[in-house]
């Protein structure tokens, strides 16, 4: 195993070549890994929140909006090329089972949509998800080969 | 004072926070220790301001499976009420309630988690009524929400509750003794900014 690079809430790194992407325990966030095979550049994303709205982004990998198009701009000064981009997301899951329904319980499920209709109208097509459900995910980008893999509490890892 | 951040509280404000904080602590101990059966002590609170990261890594692994209870503050105040156990208080609440043990959170049935859910929802509420009883305000609570997961993962709710606000937390936690055994819980009240404001205000003209 190569050297792993946390990556932080609301938070996003890239690496090239070698090394482990990493973030942990994603909840009700969404985890979004953008690899391009040409280069062996990878990116992970760790998103908290569906959309920035008028927020001045003081951290716009806050945001599923923001964070996904930072990145790409970030990605494309790398040398990565869109088309060639292998996108998976994680995550978006409901921790809390609230009664009455309000905001709380079905963020992650914001947060995925979100996610997903960023990337859709970026023209990036998403080639694996595991997303929802009520337990936390650990997301793993290997950036040497493009593996994603799932650490999951009570669930065997699984390649993504 | 008003003020638009959490990093702007100045050391008054946190003294009084943690004041009150003291005083919601040790009503909810005693309401604890009535239901157990044995003597509960909280420890004095802390209030930090810290970042996302910050929490997680304050309050452990972000891997380590922990239980939560949830309960949302509505009225004079918003906010959230968290309460965090880990495996040890889960453990020693279910052999005074229920004389049964537990070592891993797989074992917990229906009964031992209504029976945690309970523990939290009465440390919870009796902390905010203590609150609003000195503050003279009305606060809602809804009904608990109880969980087990990742410790990141329920940091992250309060979190993306509060998210459009600010990009750090206030957190005011106290650890809690249980009889003779000092077992890891914490209890973590995160209002938004405006309740924040409105509390201190109330606070300051009515002590």
């Amino acid at each position: 195993m190569n050297k792993e690079i946390k990556v932080g809430i609301a938070d996003m790194k890239i690496a090239r070549r070698e090394g482990v992407l990493i973030t942990y325990a994603l909840g009700s966030c969404v985890g979004i890994s953008l690899y391009d095979p040409g280069i062996k550049l990878g990116a992970l994303i760790h998103i908290m929140l569906p959309e920035a709205g008028n927020q001045d982004a003081s951290n716009v990998f806050k945001f599923a909006d923001t964070g996904i198009r930072e990145t790409l701009r970030k990605m494309a000064l790398f040398g990565g090329v869109k088309s060639r981009y292998q996108c998976k997301i994680a995550g978006g899951a409901k921790m809390f089972e609230m009664m009455g329904g309000n905001g709380i319980g079905n963020i992650g499920a914001r947060n995925s949509q979100n996610v997903e209709n960023v990337l859709r109208a970026e023209g990036i097509r998403i080639l694996r998800r595991d997303v929802g459900a009520n337990y936390a995910r650990t997301m793993l980008l290997d950036v040497s080969n493009g593996t994603v893999k799932i650490r999951t509490a009570g669930h065997p890892e699984i390649t993504l | 004072m008003k003020i638009a951040r959490y990093e702007d509280m100045d050391d008054m404000s946190k003294d009084m926070m943690r004041e009150i904080g003291s005083i919601g602590t040790g009503n909810a101990a005693t309401a604890l220790s009535g239901i157990l059966g044995v003597d509960v002590e909280m420890s004095l609170p802390k209030v930090e301001i810290l970042g996302y990261n910050e929490v997680v890594e304050y309050l452990g692994d972000p891997e380590e499976l922990i239980s939560g209870v949830l309960v949302q503050m509505s009225g004079n105040v918003n906010g959230i009420m968290l309460f965090v156990m880990k495996l040890d208080f889960i453990d020693e609440v279910s052999k005074l309630m229920l004389h049964k043990s537990i070592n891993d959170y797989s074992e917990m049935g229906e009964m031992e988690i209504s029976a945690a859910t309970e523990v939290g929802n009465i440390i919870i509420s009796s902390y905010v009524l203590s609150l609003s009883k000195l503050a003279d305000i009305e606060i809602s609570l809804s009904v608990p929400g109880f969980a087990i997961n990742m410790l990141g993962a329920i940091m992250t709710v309060p979190m993306a509750e509060l998210g459009y606000e600010s990009d750090k937390i206030m957190m005011i936690s106290g650890k809690c003794v249980m009889g003779q055994k000092n077992v890891e819980s914490n209890l973590l009240m995160l209002p938004d900014i405006e309740s924040l404001n409105y509390l201190m205000d109330r606070l300051v003209t009515s002590i």
